[in-house]
């Protein structure tokens, strides 16, 4: 999970293209280096052959194939030269002198510097060493070989290959290896801010991002994201709080408006139209009373107060009480409510909010499901879950709808004028969020199936 | 009966309220004594005897629960309702219902308030112990839970039973719909819809249907009310 997201991270691939380009770089330089060290050292050493030939050379020239015979034997008596390989023959490639035991096979005659491997062990060393040497065939048919072993040298020029190749090659294991740490780190902080951006989403405004204290970047935007969430929380509480001040400040003056109405509607000589005229009032003022109420209500729930009076009820008990007290308002319209599902499904929380939301649920599938149709409230025990779902065949509510029918006061185009004040489904939002029950909206093909997941009691 | 049968001890602070409460109560045929606080509402209370106190949750100087608690205290028995706005409604309000007060909800129609105060006040002097309760020609049957009119059994589900109960115990007064919430179903929320109605009326097919007369009477506004023809 975490090394999919770090290698799908855009910090991995930034990383990526660092190591390739500078690897191309450190293997360009170390070439280089491999390169020029070994074509110095091979001139070093074709300068000595050129200056030992040209000595040799002379010696024909000047005292003939004797001369030139005792020099090479001179030569191969001296310490000096104990890397050095001669080798003069003449005309049928017979040896004449040297330490080459015959005429490489290999080895063209016309001339110049050649390197060959030789046929045979030279003096203690094992295996064939690695020649260089200059060759030339002097006009009376000999020829001379005047060469050096040169397998130190390339022993030498190997072990700096091998130690470019390794050195590359462990560069970009520790960049690999650095650079998933590093993006392993990026990604554990985003997914930190992540995690808690989701958790804030669900309607959990107090979360904060936890800082390391190690004061980077990291922390910095954690903080400032913090100090974002804050003030928006501020914003959140203080729009709230006008909404529930408006709605607790205005409830005293209208209580006193609909209790004079209420004498004026019993009073003695009032006319009939009258009467009939304030009776409505008083009926406008309760709906008016009743969602103020119902505002007030939600925010008392949302403050988590009602969490002290918890204790562990049966799920199937409330739910049979709901469907007790609303079987008479679903036989009316020739609905179906039942109940289904296990007998015992326990959860901690408050009996009075529960039954609340049920019975919201339930009388919404009543309103909004098919007249003449079927609602079935189940109770299950799942994975150690409890969960309720209410179902009902009806029209159902769009997906899209899905995500706004818990919003204070939302109503959908076709309900607009049935009874209710699009705050029943806020107040099961409110009831799920103080129980930590997550709310899940199904389409029950046809109708719709709200499903709430408790968890399993404490205790 | 005793002199206090139709005084009543109401608490409220606020002037208006006050004046409305007395007011539908003096209409309601009531003698109404007002306390504007706590410590005025204790002093009054323990110096006469009244049918019913109503007191504000929210008192200036002491919470409505605190002086019913100190009344109880000082050796006074009177029935106790409390007044309480909707978001003061946490389980010592809920408990009072255990021990014979009552509560009630702002905002509130003084019809409402009547029919709790008359409810309240019916309880502090009569205590009914008989297993059988009888009105007009329905007879119900407390130990076996049997309800019948003219000897013709009703057949009821134990929660309608219940419902019947409670208004042939509140015989000849106004219930509200709240009322039955409360002490049928101990429900202390509003559901907001005409669901007790529909309760109700399902009862009420039972028990009035193909009757001489009929028992349950709707009380436009407020909620129902069950009596014998006279």
């Amino acid at each position: 999970m975490l090394l999919t997201k770090t290698l799908r991270s855009s910090t991995f691939k930034l990383a990526l293209i660092a190591i390739g380009t500078f690897g191309v770089i450190m293997s360009a330089i170390f070439s280089y280096v491999y390169l020029s060290t070994s074509s110095y050292v091979r001139s070093r050493s074709d300068r000595a052959i050129m200056a030992d030939y040209m000595s040799l050379h002379g010696v024909y020239e000047r005292s003939g194939r004797d001369g030139l015979i005792a020099r090479i034997q001179q030569r191969l008596a001296d310490k000096g030269f104990a890397e050095s390989v001669y080798l003069l023959v003449d005309p049928s490639l017979t040896p004449l002198a040297g330490n080459l035991k015959a005429w490489p096979s290999t080895v063209a005659a016309t001339g110049g510097l050649t390197e060959f491997r030789a046929a045979e062990p030279l003096r203690n060393a094992a295996g064939r060493p690695l020649l260089r040497a200059m060759i030339e065939t002097f006009p009376t048919g000999d020829r001379l070989l005047v060469g050096n072993d040169i397998s130190d040298l390339d022993s030498f020029t190997d072990q700096i290959k091998l130690a470019v190749i390794s050195g590359v090659a462990l560069i970009f294991v520790l960049a690999g290896v650095a650079s998933i740490l590093v993006t392993r780190r990026t990604v554990d902080r985003i997914e930190s801010i992540n995690a808690t951006s989701r958790a804030i989403m669900l309607s959990d405004l107090d979360r904060r991002i936890p800082l390391r204290g190690t004061n980077d970047e990291w922390d910095r935007v954690a903080e400032n994201l913090n100090l974002m969430l804050d003030r928006i929380e501020t914003l959140m509480g203080e729009v709230k709080q006008v909404s529930d001040n408006v709605a607790h400040d205005l409830r005293t003056p209208l209580t006193r408006m609909r209790g004079r109405l209420e004498k004026a509607y019993h009073g003695q000589r009032i006319g009939e139209t009258d009467q009939s005229l304030i009776g409505d009032t008083i009926a406008d003022l309760d709906a008016v009373l009743r969602m103020f109420s119902s505002i007030t209500r939600i925010s008392q729930i949302e403050t988590q107060a009602r969490k002290d009076g918890f204790r562990t009820v049966n799920l199937v008990e409330i739910a049979s009480e709901v469907v007790e007290l609303y079987d008479a308002a679903a036989e009316q319209d020739g609905t179906r409510l039942t109940i289904a599902g296990d007998h015992e499904v326990l959860v901690t929380g408050d009996r009075d909010l529960i039954f609340d939301a049920i019975a919201n649920l339930v009388d919404n599938a009543i309103k909004h499901g098919r007249a003449g149709g079927r609602i079935v409230v189940a109770n299950e025990n799942i994975d150690g879950r409890a969960v309720i779902s209410i179902a009902d065949d009806g029209p159902g509510i769009p997906v899209g709808e899905h995500q706004h029918v818990f919003k204070r006061f939302y109503r959908l185009e076709h309900s607009r004028y049935t009874p209710g004040n699009g705050l029943g489904l806020s107040l099961v939002a409110a009831v799920a969020h103080l129980h930590g029950a997550r709310i899940e909206m199904l389409d029950n093909s046809p109708g719709l199936k709200f499903k709430l997941w408790f968890s399993a009691p404490t205790g | 009966m005793s002199g206090g049968y139709h005084r009543i001890l109401v608490v409220e602070d606020d002037p208006e309220t006050a004046g409305q409460i007395v007011d539908s109560l003096t209409t309601g045929g009531y003698e109404v004594d007002l306390a504007v606080s706590g410590s005025e509402a204790l002093r009054r209370g323990a110096a006469s005897e009244y049918a019913v106190i109503t007191i504000d949750r929210m008192l200036p100087d002491l919470d409505g629960i605190t002086v019913m608690r100190q009344l109880r205290d000082d050796g006074v028995a009177t029935p106790v309702l409390i007044v309480s706005a909707l978001g003061e409604v946490d389980d010592r309000v809920r408990g009072l219902r255990a021990g014979g007060d009552d509560y009630l909800v702002k905002p509130f129609s003084f019809v409402e308030l009547l029919a709790r105060v008359e409810a309240l006040g019916r309880r502090s002097d009569t205590i009914v112990k008989e297993t059988m309760l009888r009105v007009g020609d329905l007879a119900i049957d407390l130990m076996s839970r049997n309800a019948s009119r003219r000897g013709k059994e009703i057949f009821l589900l134990p929660r309608e039973f219940q419902l019947l109960e409670y208004l042939v115990r509140n015989e000849g007064r106004v219930v509200s719909r709240a009322m039955l919430l409360q002490h049928v179903w101990d429900l202390h929320f509003d559901p907001s819809t005409n669901i007790i109605d529909v309760y109700v009326g399902r009862v009420r097919r039972k028990v009035d249907g193909q009757q001489a007369y009929p028992l349950i009477h709707t009380v436009r506004g407020i909620g129902y009310c069950l009596r014998a023809p006279d």
